[in-house]
């Protein structure tokens, strides 16, 4: 069940530009948050901006009663929390969403973060190891600076991937092209897991569409609740067994969605329907 | 400290109400907080059936308030008697209804169905939702649509009819009577303003709908002026609305006049504020010796003749 409470912050870090780890106090969250949940936050009491974010959650630790955010300070709700001094309080609620599901025994999990939206992977990457499952992130952005993660994930024990459009650091171009490269000589059977701009999230449904593989995508809309009552935050998601798409809220039926299920931008079916239709 | 109020026959515990469509059914919060600590709940707006509402995206953050533009997405009455009130009304707190509806026809049935279910305090009539091309608006923006609505309701229903009235008009005054004298209980005032905020890269509004309704501190001023010249044009009860996010603001639309107050955007904000806004209602009873919150409705001490302009 999420709580609602006022959050101190207990560790701040700047990692480089605009990118900051922040730790909040806050039990809950810190005790049932799962890879892939996220927190409604706002940084102290102040009235501007109107609305809490959403932030994937980076970590958390029970024992500490905290967890972990990476935030990139990108407008006026990121930047208040970047901003927040040490001992600063948030309003938070959480932990929210539903997380991303582990792959069956046997299979690789192929992690694909774009920018920030590598944020949930740190977490994942953790759970996998600690379940046994071979687990391989892809990291890309335009540059090495948009990769300020990529030291602290290979120390956590993650084997890392990362791609820069100018080539800075790893493979040139985006990381897609990463993804398949590694998906044509992969041996065992990969299950797909992407969070990071829409583009990037469309890309990958796209090649498991192509690949008949399962990819679990973790979708980034404007929320206002987090908890199912603004209906903000929808999008467009053909259920299992459904005629045709509903919108359906990301706060509380996502973040995390099957991607063939996803109707994309631009696309007036799911994938799932697409490949139904052509079998059939 | 007494912080009951009544109105239209209803008791409340107290004056706080979650807004139509900032608190989905209610039960989205059940274990978030405490919801007999809310005067009342008013459920999001259900027509007969269950409606796909408007393209995203449907909120945009705007200073000091929200733009959206959900469309009314809902589960339809039907669902929401079957599946969300016997759970809802075992919450001590008063549950009304959002009534919507595309005909005059349908308005009326909605208030049917909820006549026949036990666990309804009150029907809110929405006739002033700015995100839909049919009903809504059009009736909350001709007095004699109005009119018409509240009659048709009035007469399919024992429960206490209040009409949510548009603040997109010149004189809300003339609605409020048009809609007391079709027999309306109370009134709610007042709804979203109607807004536009444009993505100027991509030159298209940040809506998905268009145009949307405004909300939150930005708009507390022209509520709280609207629900006043409301209140001073019926004799029925007017549950005020419009950017409440504190006991001060809920303070200014009762010392203007209304019974009981709304909270909306403000739950995105903060869902915990109902405690909060409770504790400080009761300080400021205590500071200013009155033992009732009702003491303080409508004794607004507003500039007399020598006004000048």
């Amino acid at each position: 069940m999420p709580a609602n409470r006022t959050s101190f912050l207990v560790g701040r870090e700047g990692i480089g530009g605009p990118y900051f780890l922040l730790t909040f106090l806050h039990p809950e969250t810190a005790r049932e948050a799962r890879p892939g949940q996220f927190v409604m936050i706002k940084a102290g009491a102040s009235a501007e901006p109107p609305l809490r974010r959403p932030f994937s959650i980076l970590g958390a630790s029970p024992e500490r009663e905290t967890f972990t955010l990476f935030v990139k300070a990108i407008g006026p709700g990121s930047n208040a929390l970047c901003a927040l001094p040490l001992g600063g309080i948030a309003q938070c609620l959480g932990p929210l969403g539903h997380p991303f599901s582990p792959p069956p025994d046997g299979t690789e999990a192929a992690l694909v973060g774009g920018g920030y939206g590598v944020a949930p992977f740190s977490f994942l990457g953790d759970e996998l190891a600690r379940r046994g499952q071979a687990a391989r992130l892809f990291y890309g952005g335009r540059t090495r600076a948009e990769l300020p993660l990529l030291g602290r994930l290979r120390d956590q024990g993650i084997e890392v991937v990362p791609a820069t459009e100018d080539g800075s650091v790893g493979a040139k171009g985006r990381v897609t092209l990463a993804l398949e490269a590694q998906l044509d000589r992969a041996t065992k059977p990969q299950r797909l897991y992407a969070c990071g701009p829409e583009a990037m999230l469309h890309a990958v449904a796209r090649i498991a569409a192509a690949r008949g593989l399962e990819a679990e995508v973790s979708l980034d809309p404007w929320m206002g609740c987090g908890v199912g009552t603004c209906l903000g935050c929808v999008v467009r998601v053909q259920g299992q067994g459904d005629a045709r798409w509903k919108y359906r809220c990301a706060c509380t039926e996502g973040p995390v969605f099957d991607a063939a299920r996803v109707v994309w931008p631009g696309e007036s079916e799911s994938h799932a329907r697409l490949l139904a239709g052509a079998r059939a | 400290m007494n912080l009951a109020v009544e109105l239209a026959g209803i008791r409340l515990k107290n004056p706080l109400v979650a807004a139509s469509g900032t608190f989905g059914y209610g039960l989205e919060y059940e274990g978030v907080i405490e919801l007999a600590a809310l005067g009342g709940i008013v459920s999001k707006g259900l027509y007969l059936e269950p409606r796909d509402g408007a393209p995203p995206p449907r909120i945009a953050e705007t200073p000091s308030g929200l733009l959206n533009a959900i469309g009314l997405q809902g589960i339809g009455i039907h669902a929401f008697v079957k599946d969300v009130l016997p759970r809802l009304r075992t919450h001590d707190t008063a549950v009304f209804v959002n009534v919507c509806g595309d005909t005059v026809e349908e308005y009326a049935e909605v208030a049917r169905v909820c006549d026949a279910a036990e666990g309804i305090a009150g029907l809110e009539i929405n006739i002033s939702c700015p995100n839909v091309k049919q009903g809504g608006m059009a009736f909350g923006g001709d007095p004699r649509m109005t009119h018409a609505v509240v009659a048709a309701v009035r007469a399919a229903t024992r429960l206490p009819v209040i009409p949510k009235l548009s603040p997109n008009v010149a004189d809300i005054a003339l609605f409020a009577r048009a809609a007391e004298e079709a027999g309306a209980d109370a009134l709610s005032c007042i709804n979203t303003l109607l807004g536009l905020a444009i993505d100027v890269e991509a030159r298209r509004p940040k809506l998905g709908f268009g145009t949307g309704g405004l909300s939150g501190p930005a708009i507390r001023p022209v509520a709280v002026r609207m629900a006043w010249q409301a209140a001073r044009a019926v004799r029925i009860p007017v549950i005020g609305i419009g950017g409440i996010a504190s006991a001060q603001d809920a303070l200014e639309f009762l010392i203007a006049g209304c019974h009981a107050v709304q909270i909306g955007t403000a739950n995105f904000v903060d869902p915990g504020i109902y405690a909060r806004v409770l504790a400080e209602l009761g300080a400021y009873l205590e500071r200013h010796g009155k033992s009732e919150i009702r003491e303080l409705v409508g004794t607004l001490e507003y500039p007399g003749e020598a006004r000048e302009c």
